[in-house]
């Protein structure tokens, strides 16, 4: 038997690792992958907690829907950095800054 | 220790070993390799947490979908992406990773605060629960019947958004004739 | 039943379709369903159907849908409406690129506007309410290629914010006092803002009480967006320049139905309002019919002279529901709809045949300016005879519908003011004056425009113009007929009979008067009807233009709209000449005692110069030099890039968190 904070304490730590993905990284796709990582966090968190859910399965359910939901949101932003990259000749996020004053 | 143990704890230290890897890793194509194996060990961890179906269903979505759609948009996009995303990223303790590393370590530091405070094997609902998973159950029979009665209407918006995930990133992925 | 409302919600929005079939279709539907509707609930109990929404805590929001008396009547009335304009559309805005666009907008405006009639909840009706403003917006600003129409409708948006404002900021105190936003639980028969009670300067309902002032500040600001939606004193200067859009548009949304939604919105709420609030909002329509009255009378544009006669109609019913007159408010609201909705539809024929002109002759004209136009009484018979209806109906003759629910208002208003006395009998006075200027307004439209000669005779035959396709006609017929009495009430002098007024509760605190019923309508009556003949007597002979214009009460009126002009030359030039003497008291005498502290204070001066430069110069060079390096350093944030936006963003979210967590721990 593994005791919960254990699988709560792997997710933070994965967690984590995505957040400085998404934070520093100087490339769209690790980006990505780092939204990926917190993704797929919040998932075995939601996994962990579900087994104590056996008639309505809220946890496992609901975890099915975020990796659909993911597998969604990658189609769709694979297909925004490559017009991103047909745009700027780039995918470094540093130097898409048109929002600067 | 027993097996079962070691075996969870070698997926646990396989997942954040090799995704300390990806996000650190120089090369492109080594640490999307990474991902893989990162997501292949996070299938092992949900089954450990009884959760037979989602494991399935994340080497079948991530590893087989996504991840081999990330490699070939990768891929087949231009070579230039390729040579572009080899920059030489200065090392760890660069200017700008300064920001990033600090918050995430801070947000680690909290999250394993609050987990240590929390101490959620001692949670009430989760000592006196009737309906525990066990080993020997099947879950898919639960899942498949949830999913048609009381999760219906999520499952038919979430089709509909998956199709039109899908139109929307054909249709911006399309080659324009100008932009 | 709440099924039949729930299929014109299924239905209003399948309008969203490129045909106007399709847009026709589904409000004729809707209109059945409002229709049936109507005919089995008036009267009836009303019938509240309730599904929760979403919680917070331990308050949840229901949403519902609430038929009663109110929502009944306007159903029909908004979809009948709606249904005439869509027809007539199909010919008018015939042969536009973006017609389909048109379309989904007029689907867009129905859906909300049937949604703010028929919602139970103040959050509700404020989210179709901003919907209905959206949706004129996008309509006044149709043609946006013109920059007239998008300066109106940008006016239009930013006015109509003005007011959502105010009823935000009701919406907020009523539910801090009452922690509900349920219109029946509010405002129903026993509802708490009945219950409530005001003791010694403090509010009281249940175990909530606030300073009794917060009351009038309620009333006040549920009327300040009732004010900008009916485009009432302050804030009317939207509605004309909407006139921007298609007439259509106009027809169907600044005269009909969207600007009644703020009528609408008090007679929910009607219950709020204080006696000051009241007298705050009969005073303010008393004042907004004049006015739009007198500015009416020498427009020339003819959408514009409907659109302040619009104003003018609209301060009459917010007007009546000041004085307690709910219900014959609501019964103007209804008529009104119909004839000024036929006003604007035949000036639409008649701008629409003059446009065709315009292209045929390839003359510069405006094809909205009535001094361009004359003896079209030949060339359009239908469009004169209808319109000619709706005027009659705007200027209350007998016989008509507006004479009915016009009438109620005036001698409503008459008895209101003899019940308070004093100042108070301003309000129907300055009604009754509007009203005669009503008649005169409009009929001087529509001898301008059917009677005389055409007034570009000598340039262009008249062989081109003709009647209105038949689409537009039959819908101007229909509505003619709506405008008529038997459709509201079997007896054609007494509004008492009409069943609209009968199936609202009567104000109870009103004596009646006998003598009113009798002198208010004749009075109006037989003044309306000679300012008609003078009308005719002036523009309606085959007399040319000039003529008219040396008549003194032309200039009179004239001098009604210079009114700020004429204040700037009396008071200007009168302040310009007092100074100038002013100056030369100035230059005489107190020069010389100045020049002579001037060389005293010329000494102290040099000292408190070297003062200056040096220390309070330095101070204030050294407060410019931080700002500027502070303005350097937050400009240094706005680099643009996102994950730096996010990297501030987490350290925000982090510091609180860790700030109230440990404080909380601590």
């Amino acid at each position: 038997m593994i005791p919960l904070a254990h699988f709560m304490l792997i997710s933070a730590a994965l967690f984590c690792i995505g957040l400085y993905a998404v934070l520093s990284k100087r490339n769209a796709i690790m980006i990505l992958i780092g939204i990926e990582f917190m993704l797929n966090a919040a998932i075995l968190n939601f996994v962990a907690f579900g087994k104590y859910d056996k008639l309505h399965m809220g946890g496992q359910l609901f975890a099915l829907f975020a990796i659909v939901l993911a597998a969604a949101a990658v189609a769709v932003s694979l297909a925004i950095i490559l017009n991103v990259y047909t745009y700027y000749k780039n995918i470094d996020p540093t130097v898409i800054d048109q929002l600067r004053d | 220790m027993n097996i079962e143990q070691i075996v969870f704890y070698f997926f646990a230290a396989s997942v954040l070993l090799s995704a300390f890897m990806v996000v650190f890793i120089k090369n492109m194509v080594r640490s999307i390799f990474l991902f893989f194996v990162t997501l292949f060990s996070m299938a092992g961890l949900f089954v450990f947490a009884l959760a037979d179906f989602i494991a399935v269903t994340q080497l079948i979505v991530y590893v087989g979908g996504m991840l081999v759609l990330m490699i070939f948009a990768f891929l087949l996009s231009s070579k230039t992406i390729l040579n572009k995303s080899e920059v030489k990223e200065s090392n760890l303790l660069g200017l700008h990773h300064i920001p990033g590393l600090f918050i995430a370590l801070l947000f680690f530091l909290i999250l394993f605060i609050t987990i240590y405070q929390a101490n959620p094997d001692q949670l009430s609902w989760v000592n006196n629960s009737e309906n525990v998973i066990q080993v020997n159950d099947n879950t898919i029979h639960f899942i498949g019947v949830n999913l048609m009665t009381r999760y219906l209407i999520p499952f038919e918006i979430i089709s509909v958004l998956l199709m039109m995930a899908l139109i929307g990133a054909s249709h911006l992925a399309r080659r324009e004739k100008k932009i | 039943m709440p099924l039949l409302t729930f299929f014109i919600n299924v239905f209003v929005p399948g309008k969203f379709t490129r045909s106007g079939f399709c847009a026709i279709a589904s409000i004729a539907i809707s209109l059945l369903c409002s229709l049936l509707i109507f005919i089995a609930m008036w009267n009836q109990p009303f019938i509240h159907v309730q599904t929760n929404w979403f919680t917070i805590g331990s308050w949840s929001l229901n949403v519902g849908i609430l038929l009663n008396n109110l929502s009944v009547l306007m159903l029909p009335l908004v979809s009948g409406i709606a249904l005439l304009v869509h027809i007539y559309s199909t010919k008018y805005m015939q042969g536009d690129p973006y017609l389909h666009r048109y379309w989904a907008y007029l689907g867009l405006f129905c859906f909300s506007m049937l949604g703010l009639v028929i919602a139970d909840n103040l959050l509700l009706i404020y989210i179709c309410w901003e919907l209905v403003g959206f949706s004129s917006y996008l309509l006044i600003g149709f043609w946006f290629t013109r920059n007239a129409a998008v300066q109106a409708n940008k006016k239009a948006f930013i006015m109509n914010r003005l007011g959502d404002i105010g009823f935000l900021t009701g919406i907020m105190i009523l539910f801090s006092q009452f922690q509900t936003l349920d219109v029946i639980s509010l405002f129903g028969e026993k509802g708490l803002v009945g219950n409530a009670i005001v003791t010694g300067g403090v509010w009281t309902s249940g175990l909530h009480h606030m300073p009794a002032g917060w009351l009038t500040f309620a009333g006040l600001a549920f009327f300040l967006g009732a004010v900008a939606k009916s485009a009432q004193f302050p804030l009317h200067t939207w509605l004309p320049d909407a006139m921007e859009g298609p007439t259509s548009v106009s027809s169907l949304i600044h005269a009909a139905t969207m600007v009644a939604a703020g009528v609408f919105l008090l007679a929910r709420i009607y219950p709020l309002f204080n006696d000051t609030v009241l007298i705050v909002i009969a005073a303010t329509g008393a004042f907004t019919a004049f006015m739009a009255g007198t500015i009416a009378l020498t427009q020339n544009d003819i959408k514009r002279i409907l659109a302040f006669s619009t104003i003018s109609q609209l301060g009459f019913m917010i007007l009546a529901m000041g004085v307690g007159a709910s219900a014959s408010s609501l019964f103007h609201l209804g008529t009104h709809a119909f004839f000024k909705c036929l006003l604007f539809l035949g000036a639409g024929a008649i701008i629409h045949e003059m446009a065709h002109l315009k292209e045929k002759t390839g003359l510069d004209y405006d094809p909205q300016d009535i001094r361009n136009m004359g003896g079209l009484r030949k060339y359009m018979p239908v469009t004169f005879v209808t319109m000619a209806i709706a005027s009659l109906a705007l200027i209350a003759i007998p016989l008509t519908s507006g004479y009915l629910s016009k009438d109620a208002i005036l001698i409503e208003s008459f008895e209101w003011a003899e019940g308070k006395g004093g100042w108070y009998r301003l309000v129907p006075y300055s009604a009754m004056i509007t009203s005669w200027l009503t008649a005169f307004y409009i009929s001087r439209l529509i001898f301008k425009v059917f009677f005389g000669k055409f007034r570009l005779k000598e340039k262009v035959g008249l062989h081109h113009v003709h009647e209105a396709p038949p689409a537009m006609k039959y819908v101007l017929v229909v509505l003619s007929l709506f405008c008529l009495f038997p459709v509201f009430s079997l007896n054609p002098f007494m509004f008492e009979d009409a069943w609209v007024i009968q199936g609202f509760p009567q104000a109870d605190n009103m004596t009646r008067i006998n003598a009113f019923h009798t002198v208010v309508p004749a009075a109006v009556n037989l003044i309306s009807v000679f300012l008609i003949y003078l009308c005719f007597l002036w523009y309606g002979s085959n007399k040319p233009a000039p003529d008219f214009s040396k008549n003194g009460l032309f200039k009179f009126s004239q001098q009604q709209w210079f009114f700020d002009k004429a204040y700037n030359t009396v008071f200007v030039a009168g302040v310009l000449s007092f100074s100038r003497f002013l100056y030369q008291f100035d230059l005489i005498i107190v020069d010389g005692i100045v020049n002579l502290f001037g060389t005293i204070g010329r000494g102290f001066a040099r000292i408190s110069d070297w003062f200056d430069r040096n220390i309070i110069d330095g101070l204030v060079n050294l407060i410019g030099y931080l700002a500027g390096k502070l303005g350097k350093l937050i400009r240094k944030f706005q680099t643009g890039r996102l994950q730096q936006y996010l990297v501030t963003m987490l350290l925000i979210i982090l510091t609180l968190f860790i700030y109230k967590y440990y404080t909380a721990a601590i």
